[in-house]
């Protein structure tokens, strides 16, 4: 199951997110649930955020995964974590069985690769979509959360709107993958595709 | 609770006015509150406030303490009409990202207690909770 899910600033994405997989999970026995967290900690907001977040988490049995960026070769680092066998040999048993991932959030993994140094820059979206190839490879559910970004009026840069153009391209092909694709309004999940 | 929600300029209160007066819910004009100019106490007695997103900027501004617990127990068949803010690339003023946050928090929580939340697009709503 590919599920993603989008929604505004506050709106409870997350918390539904976080359900979504715990649920899927369940429906899955001997899986082991992996959080990939894509927010650096940089600045005391952030910082707030990340810990609202992972209190949000506690007890829920995740395991935390960072990635900033090079969302791909995280994925492979996973699977032998994991103990699992070499991605790249293919293999059917690569126990994809035991793989929940929950990735939030799109919105920042977009900017990191955009910004950060080791970011893939001008290819970001296609590092950013193999890298989403990668999960769907490799584990059995992927729920990712990303954000609407485009429903403003902002002044816009260039800058601005090459990152709204890169994370709507990568949201499009997402949506065209997955087998649900939810928006999350005030707390109450609306479905956009099943 | 009812919740109509929309974009700014969504004709979400017009929507809400015809579609209370439609179903014996009519709310006379001095029932409703605006949100940019009452008082912080009038949401615990009025029948309808409109602009709640304005509501919660000025809590903000004012250093004024919103409780959710205490609007949902003490006036639980209020009608908010409010603006989504929570789309768009995160601001970056300090002020409007907390209180898009912030907003989006309250709304979540209220929506929750709601029996019906409507979401209005170019005058048309559609119930997202609830049944209309």
């Amino acid at each position: 199951m590919f599920h993603v899910i989008t929604g505004g600033s506050g709106s409870g994405k997350s918390a539904y997110a976080e359900e979504e997989l715990l649920r899927l999970a369940a429906n899955s026995p001997d899986t082991e649930k992996y959080y990939i967290a894509t927010m650096e900690p940089f600045g005391e907001e952030t910082l707030k955020k990340i810990e609202r977040h992972r209190r949000m988490r506690a007890g829920k049995g995740f395991q935390t995964v960072e990635c900033y960026a090079g969302l791909a070769g995280c994925a492979k680092e996973l699977v032998k974590e994991a103990g699992g066998k070499n991605v790249n040999e293919k293999d059917e048993d690569c126990d994809r069985r035991k793989r929940c991932v929950l990735l939030e959030c799109m919105s920042n993994l977009v900017a990191n690769e955009m910004y950060r140094p080791d970011g893939a820059r001008e290819y970001t979206v296609r590092e950013i979509l193999s890298g989403i190839s990668m999960l769907l490879e490799t584990c059995t559910h992927v729920v990712v959360v990303t954000n609407e970004v485009c429903a403003d009026g902002n002044a816009e840069s260039e800058e601005m709107m090459q990152y709204k153009q890169n994370l709507s391209r990568i949201n499009q092909r997402m949506a065209q993958m997955a087998d649900a694709v939810t928006e999350v309004v005030y707390g109450i999940p609306v479905e956009i595709k099943r | 609770m009812k919740m109509i929600i929309g974009g700014a300029f969504q004709g979400q209160l017009a929507w809400a006015k015809a579609y209370l007066k439609d179903h014996d819910w009519k709310i006379e004009e001095h029932e409703w509150i605006d949100g940019k100019s009452c008082e912080f106490e009038d949401l615990c007695h009025c029948r309808g406030i409109y602009d709640f997103h304005e509501y919660i900027r000025r809590c903000l501004k004012e250093n004024h303490e919103f409780s959710c617990r205490e609007v949902i127990e003490s006036n639980p068949e209020l009608v908010i009409v409010t603006n989504e803010i929570g789309y768009g690339l995160v601001p970056v003023d300090d002020f409007e990202r907390k209180y898009r946050e912030y907003t989006g928090r309250i709304c979540t929580e209220l929506a929750g207690a709601s029996d019906l939340v409507v979401r209005v697009v170019m005058g048309i709503g559609t119930a997202i909770k609830g049944e209309l």
